[in-house]
């Protein structure tokens, strides 16, 4: 599904380059659950940026799907991330101004989908995320690993073939962010690839391999085999 | 999509509402104050359009050239209409229209008709008066016809059908002769300049009590009208008129030493462009200035608008960022936010039709004209401004959006997001543009109100207390009134004039000894007074005597001259002036005396050379100089002795003082006009300072805790966030100064006698600024320093 070779990333400002990634090369399979590790600064959400088309590599090659994405214009890319990505962030960037349900059905509507197949939609993703009973409620009202199911939800209403995940259980309990984990595992057992940046040995656990990046540049690669025992 | 666009600009609004209530007022009152000045300047520029033949209509003008001066005059000689009409087949019509006052009996029933004029037959014809009554072609076809409006008709005679009924008519020249009623005219439109309430047929003159007016090429009165025919060529008609007049009166003007040039004027531009009239008349300074206002107000209320939804991009930076990264496009995103600014601004709209349907009435109070009978009879209107919301919306709406759907959203879903200086140093400039504005505008206020006490507080030159003026017209028993009047015992003097000032003027041809021992032709201001007039106005003596009963010669052959009128005969001193001769209006003799200048006109005007001589029969002015504690019982007993001298005239009087000032009502008005919306901008401009104060507050409250932790105190802090505000209204003061010095001066340009433009009112502009500012900003600054540090550190 991914296929990166030779990516670099820098970052200018007045007067320093800053080299965030070096020679990245990472292939990501269909299905695959992979999670993305190291310190702070080693560039582990800028190469997540990148893969979610949010952000132009500087040199190098990113092959999304068959679709060369590296030098694509903001809007093509935004075309092509349609519908085709889910995203998950650590402080779930819910937009307070909109319900849970409208949150989740805003994707739906930038896809120009009609209002019936989006209240399906919607409704059976919210049914299966246990939050549907708070369809009316406002994020601010919900808790943290609710707000967290709100916006699986809404990166998974489309259907999307893969999810980017950052840091989804940083700002979440031990509890609540197991739950979290087990909902995106379940969703990658069903077909969706899962990339996944993260500080926690224990969520890094629930992904089929561990890619260690450390000054922008990919150090190790582990496969996980005790990926069953977790669950 | 669209539903969702409302639904969360509505939230965002109520969210926020103490902000957004400052947003849609603010330019809801922009709005307001524009549209009613615009109501203003449409009705101001509707004058006299209502005529379907404005555009073949010319307004007959004369250029008096003698050797010393020219005089400009709004209206041609008498006989001049008829002549040009009969000699030039270009010439379809012509109509002369004098404005008159009368005394008007109906019985025992008296009226003083101020509003009245004499017209030729064909009024009706070259105007589109709307006749109700009576057969426009004869209605004024005869001498001794009259036509009323409604409102005059129901005055004179009750509920009654005038038509065929008679009035008995006088004046100084119609001496209470019958009239009868021949028509009914509708009263006409707010926007005309003539608006009688009583026609008399111009015939009633040459066909009646002046027979010789079709000969009279000197005297300058009344206002004429030509209508020519389809395509003449103006300008090549108007060079026909030098042979036209030597035709008449070329003997006249070489024995008089003047040259006389006829011209016409577009009578579409008679009302607001002519500089020389002596009617109605409007001001296209005026016009400009209010135009410039209006959209010194707008644009303000814009700034405001574009600063307070920019400043809040900062707020939905996170949203702009979810909605890019779950698919929305950058087009989708700027309609969004232009949308949003249109809704708000259609609640502005709304809410500005409401405020202009209430401020209305005063509006119009303001102005003193009855510029429009309610908001909603303009539809138009509303609807232009229905359209300039929206295009408001949009501009407004355009580059918040554009900044806004540029967002990167990986910077603003890190939260190392920043504003950008670009959008910080455009809201600067937007509130130093404010500021400039709001400075120029007090700046304006402070001049204006000062020139207009500068007016009011400046000496005269002669007494305007405790005289009251009577118009008693040139009837006989006048005099006769005078002496019942000296018998009142509080009743300290009286005197006889033909002009008073401030309130009429006679411009005489006269021909005096100047110091080359030439006769100059000059055009001067002429006095007729009687013997008591110099004691009783305080008038100064320089040099020579006072008019006085002891010398015969006084009534026929002497004359008194002013200090400018030396000046313009070339002497050096006053002293050297008497004795020099004079011929002026059939008089001949020498001057007697020479009084220091009084301001006999507005103090918008210089003080011209003038003369006074005696005259017996020279004035209907009765001033009335009145030493009482009791005014009201002196005016009845005056009252009283009037009804019984001259039973048929109705009574009237006024207050020297309050007419003299009555003068400058056009100019107080425009003050106060100015005044008002002055405020309006400068509140308009506080608005949108505090809720851009409030913004900055909310995005420094990082720093102000750091500082805080820091050890910084609350004053340093409160002074460290007003610095920066008072930086924008110094840079602000430092453009308004000379914009304001420059527009300020030429405004005083328009009056003779005015103040200078001192330090002080630019400083004084400065501070109150500085003092609204500052008000505005501390209040928020002492907010923000007095939170709590941890609560703004743990936000973030």
């Amino acid at each position: 599904m991914i296929t990166i070779q030779n990516l670099k990333k820098s970052f200018r400002t007045e007067e320093v380059e800053t080299l965030a990634l070096n020679n990245v090369n990472l292939k990501v399979e269909d299905g695959e659950f992979v999670a993305i590790m190291g310190p702070s600064g080693c560039g582990k959400s800028t190469l997540l940026n990148i893969i979610g088309m949010l952000d132009n590599p500087t040199e190098g090659s990113y092959n999304f799907a068959g679709n060369e994405v590296g030098g694509l214009k903001e809007s093509q890319r935004t075309q092509l991330r349609k519908g085709n990505l889910g995203f998950v962030f650590q402080s779930f960037n819910l937009i307070d101004e909109l319900t849970v349900y409208e949150n989740v059905e805003l994707p739906l509507i930038y896809l120009k989908m009609g209002k019936a197949e989006r209240k399906e939609k919607v409704m059976k993703v919210l049914e299966r995320m246990k939050i549907a009973h708070r369809e009316k409620h406002f994020p601010q009202q919900l808790s943290g690993g609710q707000q967290q199911r709100v916006a699986i939800s809404r990166a998974v209403v489309t259907n999307p073939k893969l999810i980017l995940a950052d840091e989804p259980t940083g700002n979440l309990d031990s509890k609540n962010g197991i739950e979290v984990m087990n909902l995106l595992t379940e969703l990658n057992q069903e077909g969706t690839t899962i990339v996944m940046v993260t500080h926690s040995d224990r969520d890094s656990h629930y992904a089929h391999r561990v890619v260690n990046l450390f000054d922008g540049q990919i150090v190790t690669e582990s496969q996980n085999r005790a990926i069953g025992a977790m669950i | 999509m669209f539903k969702n666009y409302i639904k969360i600009a509505f939230r965002n609004l109520w969210r926020r509402r103490g902000l957004s209530a400052i947003n849609i007022t603010g330019l809801a009152v922009g709005l307001s104050a524009t549209f009613l000045i615009v109501l203003y300047i449409s009705f101001e520029l509707s004058y006299d359009s209502f005529h379907s033949k404005k555009a073949d209509i010319y307004r007959l003008i004369a250029d008096v050239e003698v050797p010393s001066d020219v005089l400009e005059i709004d209206r041609p000689a008498l006989a001049v209409p008829t002549h040009l009409k009969d000699d030039f087949e270009e010439i379809e019509d012509a109509v002369r229209i004098m404005g008159l006052s009368l005394a008007v009996r109906n019985g025992d029933l008296k009226f003083k008709e101020e509003d009245a004029v004499a017209v030729d037959a064909s009024f009706f014809d070259m105007f589109d008066y709307n006749l109700l009554q009576g057969d426009k072609a004869t209605v004024l076809q005869e001498p001794y016809s009259v036509v009323l409006t409604p409102e005059t008709s129901k005055r004179y005679f009750g509920s009654e059908n005038s038509i065929g009924k008679t009035l008995k008519i006088q004046n100084e020249d119609i001496s209470d002769l019958t009239f009868t009623v021949t028509g009914i005219m509708e009263q006409a439109p707010q926007n005309s300049r003539f608006r009688p309430e009583l026609l008399i047929s111009f015939s009633t003159y040459f066909n009646g009590v002046m027979p010789n007016i079709n000969d009279m090429w000197g005297t300058y009165d009344p206002e004429a009208f030509v209508l020519l025919n389809p395509n003449v060529d103006v300008l090549e008609l108007q060079s026909k008129f030098p042979a036209f007049l030597e035709k008449y009166t070329g003997d006249q003007m070489r024995q008089e030493k003047s040259l006389v040039t006829l011209k016409m004027e577009p009578f579409t531009d008679v009302y607001l462009h002519s500089n020389r009239n002596q009617g109605v008349s409007g001001d296209i300074n005026s016009i400009y200035i209010f135009s410039i206002i209006a959209l010194f107000i707008l644009l303000i209320a814009c700034i405001n608008f574009v600063n307070l939804t920019t400043a809040r991009s900062v707020e939905r930076a996170k949203e702009v960022g979810v909605r890019k990264v779950i698919g929305a496009e950058k087009n989708q995103l700027s309609k969004q936010f232009i949308g949003e600014s249109i809704i708000i601004v259609l609640l502005a709209f709304l809410l500005s039709v409401f405020i202009s349907g209430l401020a209305l009435p005063a509006f119009k109070e303001l102005i003193g004209k009855e510029i429009s009978s309610g908001i909603l009879s303009n539809p138009g209107y509303i609807f232009i401004l229905f359209i300039t919301s929206l295009l408001i919306g949009v501009l407004a709406g355009i580059y918040p959006a554009f900044v806004l759907s540029s967002f990167k959203p990986v910077n603003v879903l890190k939260g190392n997001f920043s504003t950008g200086s670009s959008g910080i140093l455009l809201r600067k400039g937007l509130v130093i543009a404010q500021f400039t504005i709001s400075i120029t505008l007090i700046i304006g206020t402070i001049v204006i109100y000062n020139q207009m006490g500068h007016m009011s507080n400046q000496e005269l030159g002669f007494n305007k207390d405790h005289v009251v003026v009577l118009e008693t017209g040139y009837i006989p028993e006048r005099k006769a009134l005078q002496q019942k009047l000296n018998e009142i015992p509080e009743i300290k003097s009286t005197s006889y004039t033909s002009s008073v000032p401030g309130v009429k003027n006679n411009i005489a041809y006269s021909l005096i000894e100047d110091s080359t021992n030439e006769q100059l032709a000059v055009h001067i201001d002429a006095f007729f007074v009687d013997y008591d007039y110099m004691d009783q106005y305080g008038l100064k003596l320089l040099a020579g005597r006072s008019f006085s009963k002891a010398f015969a010669s006084d009534s026929t052959a002497a004359m008194i001259i002013n200090e400018r009128a030396v000046k313009l005969l070339g002497y050096v001193s006053p002293e050297d002036a008497l004795g020099a001769s004079f011929s002026q209006w059939g008089k001949q003799g020498e001057i007697i005396g020479v009084v220091k200048d009084f301001h006999f006109k507005s103090l918008e005007e210089k003080i011209n050379p003038m003369s006074m001589t005696v005259s017996e029969a020279g004035g209907d002015f009765l001033s009335v100089t009145i030493q009482s504690n009791d005014m009201a019982k002196t005016i009845a007993a005056i009252e009283t002795e009037w009804n019984k001298v001259m039973p048929t005239n109705p009574f009237n009087y006024y207050f020297l003082d309050e007419a003299f000032d009555r003068q400058y009502r056009t100019q107080q008005r425009f003050g106060k006009i100015f005044v008002n919306f002055a405020v309006l901008a400068i509140f308009i401009s506080c608005l949108g300072l505090l809720g851009l104060a409030a913004y900055s507050m909310l995005q420094r409250r990082r720093e102000i805790g750091i500082r805080k932790v820091l050890g910084a105190s609350v004053t340093t802090v409160v002074n460290l966030l007003s610095l920066e505000f008072m930086k924008l209204v110094g840079i602000a003061f430092l453009i308004a100064v000379p914009i304001a010095a420059f527009t300020m001066k030429s405004w005083l340009d328009n009056f003779a006698y005015r103040i200078d433009l001192q330090w002080w009112i630019f400083a004084l502009a400065g501070l109150i600024a500085s003092i609204i500012a500052l008000g505005t900003v501390g209040f928020h600054a002492i907010k923000a320093s007095l939170t709590n540090p941890v609560k703004n550190l743990r936000t973030e």
